[in-house]
């Protein structure tokens, strides 16, 4: 991979005349990204979450923000991911990768004057009209698709990936690259360890001249939906027990006093919302508690040694309001959310969660990522350490992992590259997507629609590796 | 590069109901020259589209027309005259739904209608309003076509909450714009949209929802779905802001109800002013409820006379015409009977719309009309019918043409210059009860209020978030209903609004800032900061204090050096937001939209923005396309000329 051209924006006339824009998609446990390559942010952020509502027809599904925030009778909120940061659900997966994609970037109906002519008649009958159409084009005709995986993906699910690009999309040429190597991409480094800490899954990716050492990738469910069930503790184990009451559920609210139980009125349904629907909604409750409270010790030392705990307390508070008006000020705990990510014995337990382990937490995968790397190889790895991931936007992340990093490795210069901006911590694999994708070489990367149907679905494990 | 003059400046800014055009930028920028309905029909030859209903017409010696809907009865005709009905809307494909464009030959076809009708000379640059469920590739399609079927020597994309931005001229807020069947909600800092958390095309929200909710609520009168929607337009429909109780039963004394529905005007209508006046003062003689015609009035209604269509449909005509005769005689009777008495003395005993349990309106019955026209009953017949079944008094309608074309949506329906008294719509006066202020039941301002806070949640710089919930612009013609703002506000204000903490008042503040070192040093305290912010230079709790408990005492921006904190540090006490919502004021300084309200605001930044880029910096912002770019570079290099 040529990477003098990453940094420059590729001269139009070099190949504008018959460039085509790539599509860069990017999924996520929590997000999916997409957007045309060449852009510095993707156009298309959708939910990964899906709304399910079954009913005699057969389940409706419901795809984007709009839809599955809204509290309808059996609305299940599922999601297709694993929880080993592989798809599970190839079907919706599909679906809601074709949405963020045709929802935001290339229109519904794309490129098909021909059929609209047929509409006319009945121009309210919009749904059934898409659906049906949907089936007769494909979305993506037209462009080049860059997906991204992560590092641990099976061949089996490489294979489904280019078999939905190609057959179900209809992508003229496609390629798959790993997160780890399109996040250093995006920080300009063709070498470096890339921590990524996600919604669902934390990972370490040891990457060499643009390669991923395949061997040395590691993860760990330790990330952002893990310190989300260490708020819940938190609440549950605090005395009183602290409700946790996400917004549909309020009609309004009424000021009271810090720690005092709330005063609102609430909502009333003539169905009950689903449980996994309430879940989804007090998650966006987390996620503020989490941006305006949460606080990662910064170190030195953990957050239960010595008399760190004692720092903490005389530490001012941080106050918290719910939704259904219920607030209060949140001293120490506030720092045992996200401790674990780095020392599980600092982790809140109860019988359904258990004590994360020990291997699990960010210094050790880093440990591990880097034992699998040559001796003179890791200095150079650990210059360029790039952190990426929604979940590192916790306040003083960084911090404690540069303590953490350092007291691992003390004779080494170890670097955290960690872009400022929140866009580009959040969507760093995505940006790397897209530099990739509009670099000139692209199109000798790729697959293209000839050579798959020459020779099938393996022809991913030999190309992108 | 040749400059463009002002005069030649076209913008058009699509919506789902009405496009707008204008051609040429006036001195002081004014609303929208041209409004259009967003409809076209399908014209004989498939493919084609007409803007206006063209329907068979036959009168000439009287002969019975073809029953409509078989036109195959006399297919050797040459005679077949065709007529344009620019009133009846059957059979209208609308190619914008929910903001996305559905139907684009449909589509292309009305934006050659709308160019066409404003007959622009050779040298016109575009402008165009985007609405924001448009993606890239559409906007590649829509360049394509302006150029190839225009030949314009330029042309430019506006998203359509950067154009609010801009007409309000403020550089960060988070648009609403509420319109006919969505809701886009789009957070704006320093000019550039929040693309990823935008809300785009809410469904079940905008205008037609609201239709909706005021049909649920009237089912049981049998509104029709027409009757509803003039109803909402109306000035007596009304969000009242949640928990204001409806005007009860119990306490409606008789008196008041009586008042002189005209009264009405003067309690200003806040959005609608000049409509409000006009729309009542045909309405001056409403039954009062304590009048024997008022109550029996109600009642003949609520037996099912609403539907006057199916009646003379069904050839009960002259049956409802005597009965009609007979109230019309009685109310005159009533009029007279008290007619030194109630101007003057009404007057003062004026309750403002929200307070009364019944208000009447105007409704005019297209549907009758239809079916008045299918009956063919001849220029003279039409006549008589219309003058029989008409309620508005013609007295008023100077009045009308004069108020209407401010009122965004009815303008080119009935300031029609072809409505003469035979043509004209028909129109009935129908009282309405507490149903009218319930047009939000089903949810409307929550979902909205959700998506408002949705939307702000996702943007990433938490920084940012406070200033983006103190610079709210609600546009669009969905919230012309009146109180809709205000509801909006108390929705989100009793919904989102963080109060200050009564803890971090009690809580020591004084340690934040010199803990205890440890012993490595490395503990070297910081000052407090927020998560993501800026230092504060005020002591976070002071402010918290001196609001705490109530921030309704503190009317915004009457402390200076307060307000001032608010916004340009990103953190009171609280990381949370908001800990303050405000509305942003409209400009002052565009007399012609102050009288006519800012729901259409995008237009007006629209001209901002041309004015801006095709005339003012000729072309050095690159935020328009010029023909040769387009010859070079094909439609896909729009992107790279946008604001």
């Amino acid at each position: 991979m040529n990477m003098a051209n990453a940094t420059t924006a590729p001269n139009t006339n070099e190949y504008a005349g018959d460039e085509v824009s790539a599509i860069v998609l990017d999924p996520g446990y929590s997000t999916t990204r997409a957007g045309f390559a060449g852009e510095d942010v993707p156009k298309s952020v959708c939910p990964s979450f899906y709304g399910q509502s079954d009913s005699d027809a057969g389940p409706q599904y419901s795809f984007g923000e709009n839809a599955i925030h809204d509290p309808r009778a059996n609305l299940e909120i599922r999601n297709p991911w694993g929880s080993d940061g592989i798809v599970e659900d190839w079907e919706t997966a599909t679906k809601i990768w074709e949405y963020s994609i045709t929802s935001r970037l290339t229109g519904a109906r794309p490129g098909n004057p021909a059929k609209n002519g047929l509409n006319d008649a009945h121009g309210d009958a919009m749904d059934v009209d898409m659906e049906a159409l949907e089936s007769l084009e494909k979305p993506l005709e037209e462009s080049p698709l860059l997906m991204t995986e992560p590092g641990w993906n099976p061949q089996k699910a490489r294979e489904k990936y280019i078999e939905i690009a190609m057959e179900e999309w209809g992508t003229p040429a496609f390629y798959l690259q790993k997160t780890g190597v399109l996040a250093a991409f995006a920080s300009g480094k063709a070498s470096g360890i890339v921590i990524d800490v996600g919604a669902a899954m934390t990972s370490v990716t040891p990457v060499l001249d643009g390669m991923v050492l395949k061997k040395g990738v590691q993860k760990s469910p330790l990330a952002g939906n893990f310190v989300s069930n260490q708020i819940r503790m938190i609440f549950k184990q605090a005395q009183p027990e602290i409700p946790l009451t996400p917004h549909f559920k309020v009609a309004s609210k009424t000021q009271v006093d810090a720690g005092a139980p709330a005063q609102a009125t609430y909502k009333k349904f003539d169905y009950s919302p689903t449980d996994s629907f309430g879940r989804h909604e007090e998650e966006r409750v987390l996620t503020e508690f989490k941006e305006s409270v949460v606080e990662v010790w910064p170190g030195p030392g953990r957050f239960s040694n010595g008399t760190n705990e004692e720092i903490a307390k005389s530490q001012p508070g941080r106050p918290f309001e719910m939704p259904d008006g219920w607030n209060q000020v949140f001293g120490v705990e506030r720092f045992r959310a996200a401790e674990a990510l780095f020392d599980a014995s600092g982790a809140l337990t109860d019988p359904e969660n258990p004590r994360p382990k020990d291997e699990h937490t960010i210094p050790r995968l880093v440990q591990a990522a880097i034992q699998q790397v040559d001796t003179d190889q890791r200095p150079l790895l650990l210059q360029n350490i790039v952190v990426t991931g929604g979940s590192t936007l916790l306040y003083k992340f960084n911090d404690r992992l540069a303590y953490e990093i350092n007291a691992i490795y003390p004779s080494t210069r170890n670097k955290l590259i960690a872009p400022g901006s929140a866009v580009e911590r959040k969507y760093a694999s995505w940006i790397g997507g897209s530099i990739l994708a509009s670099l000139g070489t692209f199109h000798q990367l790729w697959i293209s629609k000839k050579e798959y149907e020459e020779h099938g679905v393996n022809i991913v494990e030999k190309r992108c590796k | 590069m040749p400059p463009f003059k002002d005069e030649q400046i076209i913008i058009i800014a699509p919506g789902s109901e009405t496009t707008v055009a204008q051609l040429g930028l006036p001195e002081s920028f004014t609303p929208a020259r041209i409004r259009v309905r967003s409809r076209m029909f399908p014209a004989e030859k498939e493919g084609e589209w007409e803007p206006f209903k063209v329907r068979r017409r036959d009168d000439k010696n009287g002969l019975p027309a073809p029953p409509p809907g078989d036109p195959e009865t006399r297919p050797d005709d040459d005679e077949v005259l065709y007529e344009e009905d620019r009133v009846s809307e059957e059979g209208a494909v609308w190619p914008i739904q929910q903001g996305r464009i559905v139907n684009w030959p449909c589509f292309f076809a009305l934006v050659t209608h709308v160019y066409n009708t404003m007959n622009p000379p050779f040298h016109t640059p575009i402008l165009l309003i985007t609405q924001p469920a448009w993606t890239p590739r559409e906007h590649e399609r829509l360049t394509q076509f302006f150029f190839e079927k225009f030949k314009t020597p330029a042309f430019a994309l506006m998203d359509s909450a950067l154009a609010t931005c801009w007409a309000y001229g403020v550089h960060t807020s988070t648009i609403v714009d509420v319109g006919k069947d969505k809701v886009d909600v789009t957070a704006i800092s320093e000019f550039i949209p929040h693309i990823q958390g935008r809300v785009i095309a809410l469904p079940d929200c905008g205008g037609e929802a609201l239709t909706n909710g005021l049909m649920a609520k009237l089912k049981y009168r049998q509104f029709s779905r027409d009757m509803c929607e003039q109803l909402k337009k109306s000035p007596i429909c009304e969000l009242l802001p949640p928990g204001t109780p409806l005007p009860g039963t119990g306490d409606a004394n008789g008196q008041d109800g009586s008042a002189n529905p005209a009264a009405l005007a003067s309690t200003g209508a806040l959005s609608s002013g000049p409509e409000a006046a006009s729309a009542l003062g045909i309405a001056p003689r409403g039954p009062g409820a304590d009048t024997e015609v008022g109550d029996e009035g109600l009642e003949v209604e609520s037996e099912g006379v609403l539907d006057v269509a199916s009646i003379v449909a069904g050839g009960k005509m002259s049956e409802y015409l005597a009965r009609k005769e007979k109230e019309k005689q009685e109310k005159a009777a009533a009029k007279k009977k008290g007619l030194e008495a109630p101007t003057a003395a009404a007057r003062p005993i004026r309750l403002p719309n929200s307070k009364r349990e019944k208000a009447t309106f105007m409704y005019e019955d297209h549907r009758l009309l239809d079916v008045l026209k299918g009956m063919n009953l001849g220029t003279k017949g039409m006549g008589d019918m219309h003058a029989a079944l008409d309620e508005g008094p013609q007295r008023s309608r100077q009045e009308e043409a004069e108020g209407e074309p401010r009122s965004a949506i009815e303008a080119n329906r009935s300031a029609d210059p072809t409505s003469s008294s035979r043509s004209g719509p028909i129109r009935r006066e129908i009282e309405v009860g507490v149903e009218r202020f319930q047009a939000g039941s089903s949810g409307v301002l929550e979902k909205i209020a959700d998506a408002i806070h949705r939307a702000i949640s996702a943007v990433d710089e938490v920084n940012k978030r406070s200033e983006l919930w103190d610079s709210l612009i609600v546009c669009g013609n969905g919230s012309r209903l009146r109180g809709f703002k205000e509801a909006l506000m108390v929705t989100l204000q009793t919904k989102y609004l963080i109060s200050p903490s009564s803890a971090t008042i009690f809580t020591s503040e004084i340690p934040s800032n010199i803990s205890t070192p440890a012993g490595t040093g490395a503990n070297t305290p910081q000052p407090q900061l927020g998560p993501h912010g800026g230092p504060s230079q005020v002591n976070p709790l002071l402010l918290a204090a001196t609001t705490a408990q109530n921030p309704h005492l503190m009317p915004p921006g009457s402390n200076p050096l307060m307000s001032g904190m608010i916004s340009h540090n990103s953190h009171s006490s609280h990381g949370q937001t908001p800990s303050s919502i405000k509305i942003v004021k409209p400009p002052e300084y565009f007399p012609e939209w102050k009288d006519v309200g800012f729901d259409e605001s995008p237009f007006l930044g629209a001209q901002v923005a041309a004015k801006v880029i095709f005339v003012v910096d000729q072309g050095a912002s690159k935020g328009y396309m010029t023909r040769p770019d387009y010859n070079e570079q094909g439609p896909t290099a729009i992107h790279d000329y946008s604001l």
